[in-house]
């Protein structure tokens, strides 16, 4: 499992009809586009509004060991865990200075010296073994995961075994569920936390996060003394509270807004990150078991036009599951790039023609149908299916978009079902080997479609034992190959996340894994 | 005839050839589209207004002014069909129970009475949050909350008249059941009824959009004007024509209307007709 719930806003339902239409024209000269400018007053309270806070997502409160609740106690600078990404997805030390395998399932990590808990308790191995015991004690994906045997703690050393030759653990412990907090503090009534950040939250609730500093952190004092998080929901409310000044930096603004913050009174910040909207391919169905329908399809999409135009060229075209960034990424893999006249060519000689001339193709007395599954969720994945809808149809397919919160219950029939659009992180902990083995190895937990290829399982099977980081992205790069070849997943595009934020803002912005958001360096000019 | 009722016959005239007109581009919209509604082409999407593009385009770079008159189409059509469906069940109810005093008529008006209980809209959404998106199930809900008050009228128009002395005459002449309904009843109760199904398109128009604005009624790519609302609601800073043109287009079909019952209404008021003659 990861995480399908972050980030940008949904379609909100706000209101009826010319109301919301007249109500936002007098909004907009009322506030114009100009947000004040300038320092907080002393005392004042920055605020943060979020799209990706709250029930919707999974990730309410701040207990790092509930559900996604991890990714708001470091996104919002309470929580810290061993190692953080760099910039390019590279483990590197946080509140563990260094780490070593001394053999093939046992890590022996130091930890840093002079870090204190919120509770003021300092952190030791032993707190550290009292917090990742009780995470696989109690969370759902954790375990799985690190696959720990032991862990045993000796003053500032700390010795993992694992239950086998785990090469991505020190990956897996960025992952936000990997927040050191202190158990002895535990967990409160409104979950709340004692962790090691910048940040201390004084009070946390489903919609709303209020965080003071930390004047003990242990990577000096943070020059902001109150921050606000605040759930926004929607994409539109959220696009005027920040033009009318009620916060001062953003998270999941819809796309078709940014343009009205390209000006010197706003920040934007971008950041591409690794959560791709890609289909997957049905095969139990009898349409798309046909590798000719499978492979138009493939050709059949514009990620051009859709990343440019309908995501005003906030994203980038995918052609494999990671971006660019990665050393196992786009630039390594081959896919089939947007060709209708070649997806008909494709058809044709498979003997799917239009006999009928109603611009479907039939073959042998069966339509060209297929029924697109996809939800409404994600901003993105409506647009990407209307625009599908199109170009597939002036290639002789007939799109049925079934666009649903109801998704997850339906991908489970495989014969409700042809092809299913959805987004995912596909590299959470900055290793490949996870979205294969959740996604595509054969009866992977998120292989909706059936999909089974025993060269891909091969790979998988060697990439799970190996050590050396350029040999994992080799074999990545294979594997991404062999789907890609199979016409078996579409790729169609990368998020590029953004953060806007008011003139003088500074020290907030986006991150490739999307974790780390409200940091000691937030400041106020 | 004097002068007032002249002045209200014009006006009467002139908006019914509006509502006629409307009515008759929704019938050929397929004709006046200057370009086909659904042909996507995102290297023009979001244009401006423009001597090639009258209403702009929208996201996709579709022809709004296209997709506003198909959407007229769907818009007008549904919601003539509702006002229709529920002005006919409404006064069959009605005047059923009218006719037949007793038990039967107060199980139809409890009945009526329980769904005017319900706030409109909201029932309406539920209706169609349980049968699901599409523009069917959302005449259908609409339809589901809307007979109760054309039931009313029809009832208290056939109490009204089912004593009055020609439908005496008719019974002793021979005429029965069906026959004097029909012949001798729903010709005199039939004027408030009309006024009440024409001023109720605006109404019903609006509903409707309503219903497609929040994703129950029409889904995309379908051209509704509720639903295009809706996609462009987002767009509505930086491309307003996306979400004015197809508001304008309901305003206007929803003024003519309205103005067409208004005026009916003033032309078979009878105590209107009195005291201007």
């Amino acid at each position: 499992m990861t995480h399908t719930g972050k980030g940008l806003s949904r379609r909100g339902f706000v209101g009826l009809g010319a109301g919301v239409g007249v109500a936002a024209l007098i909004g907009q000269s009322v506030f114009g586009a100009q947000a004040p400018c300038g320092a907080l007053a002393d005392g004042a309270t920055f605020a943060y509004g979020t799209t990706g806070y709250g029930p919707e997502m999974d990730d309410a409160g701040l207990n790092p060991h509930a559900n996604y609740s991890g990714w708001s106690c470091v996104r919002y600078g309470v929580g810290e865990t061993l190692f953080k990404f760099s910039d390019s997805m590279e483990p590197e030390s946080w509140l563990a200075e260094s780490y070593e395998f001394t053999d093939d399932t046992t890590v022996v990590i130091k930890l840093r010296e002079g870090v204190r808990f919120s509770s003021g308790r300092a952190m030791d191995a032993q707190a550290v073994k009292e917090c990742l015991d009780d995470l696989l004690a109690v969370h759902d994906r954790a375990p799985l995961d690190l696959e720990i045997d032991a862990i045993e703690a000796d003053g500032m050393t700390l010795a993992i075994t694992t239950k086998r030759p785990k090469p991505a653990l020190i990956n897996y412990l960025c992952d936000p569920y990997g927040a050191i907090i202190d158990m002895q503090a535990g967990v409160s009534a409104d979950n709340n936390v004692a962790g090691t950040g910048p940040f201390v939250a004084t009070s946390v609730s489903d919609t709303e996060i209020a965080l003071v500093a930390n004047a003990d952190y242990w990577g000096g004092t943070p020059s902001l003394a109150n921050v606000s998080v605040r759930s926004i929901t929607d994409g539109d409310t959220l696009t005027m509270a920040l033009q009318a000044g009620q916060i001062d930096a953003s998270y999941g603004l819809p796309y078709a807004s940014y343009a009205l913050f390209e000006n010197p009174s706003f920040n934007i910040e971008s950041c591409e990150t690794s959560r791709a909207f890609f289909a997957q391919a049905n095969y139990a169905s009898p349409v798309m078991s046909d590798p000719a329908v499978r492979h138009a399809l493939a050709l059949g999409i514009d990620k051009e036009g859709f990343v440019e135009v309908l995501l005003n060229g906030r994203g980038a075209p995918a052609a494999g599951a990671f971006p660019s960034n990665f050393a196992f990424g786009n630039d390594t893999v081959s896919a089939p790039a947007y060709d209708p006249e070649e997806a008909k060519r494709v058809l044709e000689e498979a003997g799917w023609v239009d006999s009928d001339g109603d611009g479907v193709r039939e073959k042998d007395g069966q339509r060209l149908h297929i029924v697109w599954l996809t939800y409404p969720g994600r901003q993105e994945l409506p647009l990407l299916a209307e625009s599908v809808q199109f170009s597939l149809g002036e290639i002789g397919f007939e799109v049925e978009v079934n666009c649903t919160a109801n998704h997850t219950s339906i991908r489970t029939d495989t014969s409700a079902w042809d092809v299913y659009a959805s987004a995912l992180v596909t590299a959470p902990t900055g290793d490949p080997e996870y979205f294969f083995s959740a996604t595509c190895v054969t009866d992977a937990p998120k292989n909706f479609g059936g999909y089974s290829n025993p060269d891909l399982d091969a790979l998988a099977e060697q990439l799970s034992e190996e050590f050396d980081t350029g040999k994992r992205a080799e074999l990545a790069t294979q594997m991404q190959q062999v789907i890609l070849d199979d016409d078996a997943y579409m790729f169609a595009s990368h998020l590029t996340m953004g953060i806007v934020s008011r003139a003088g803002v500074s020290g907030i912005a986006p991150h490739p894994c999307d974790y780390y958001e409200v940091t000691a360096g937030l400041a106020v000019a | 005839m004097s002068r007032l009722s002249n002045a209200t016959v014009r006006k009467m005239v002139v908006f019914a050839v509006l509502a006629v007109l409307l009515v008759l581009a929704a019938l050929f919209a397929e004709h006046l589209c200057p370009y086909d509604p659904y042909a996507q082409n995102l290297r023009e999407a979001l244009q401006a207004p423009s001597e090639a593009h009258l209403l702009g385009t929208d996201r996709y770079g579709r022809d709004m002014l296209s997709r506003v008159i198909m959407g007229g189409q769907s818009s007008i059509a549904s919601t003539l069909v509702c006002v229709a469906v529920v002005a006919l069940i409404g006064t069959a109810v009605g005047v059923v129970a009218g006719w037949r005093a007793g038990v039967l008529d107060t199980l139809l008006m409890r009945t009526s009475d329980v769904f005017l209980a319900f706030p409109g809209l909201v029932f309406a959404l539920a209706v169609a949050g349980v049968l699901g998106g599409g523009i069917q199930n959302a005449v259908i809900a609409l339809c589901a909350i809307g007979w109760p008050k054309f039931a009313r009228i029809a009832r208290s128009q056939t109490l009204a008249v089912c004593d009055a002395s020609f439908i005496q005459a008719a019974r002793m002449q021979g005429t029965k059941g069906l026959a004097l309904i029909v012949r001798h009843v729903l010709p005199n109760i039939a004027g408030p009824i009309v006024v009440c199904a024409v001023l109720d398109i605006g109404t019903m128009m609006m509903e409707l959009a309503g219903l497609s604005y929040l994703g129950l009624g029409a889904q995309p790519p379908m051209a509704e004007w509720g639903s295009m609302m809706s996609d462009g609601r987002s767009m509505l800073q930086t491309a307003p024509w996306c979400v004015l043109a197809p508001g304008l287009a309901i305003f206007i079909t929803v003024l003519v209307f309205n103005l067409l019952g208004d005026t009916l209404r003033d032309y078979l008021d009878p105590k209107k007709k009195g005291s201007a003659s």
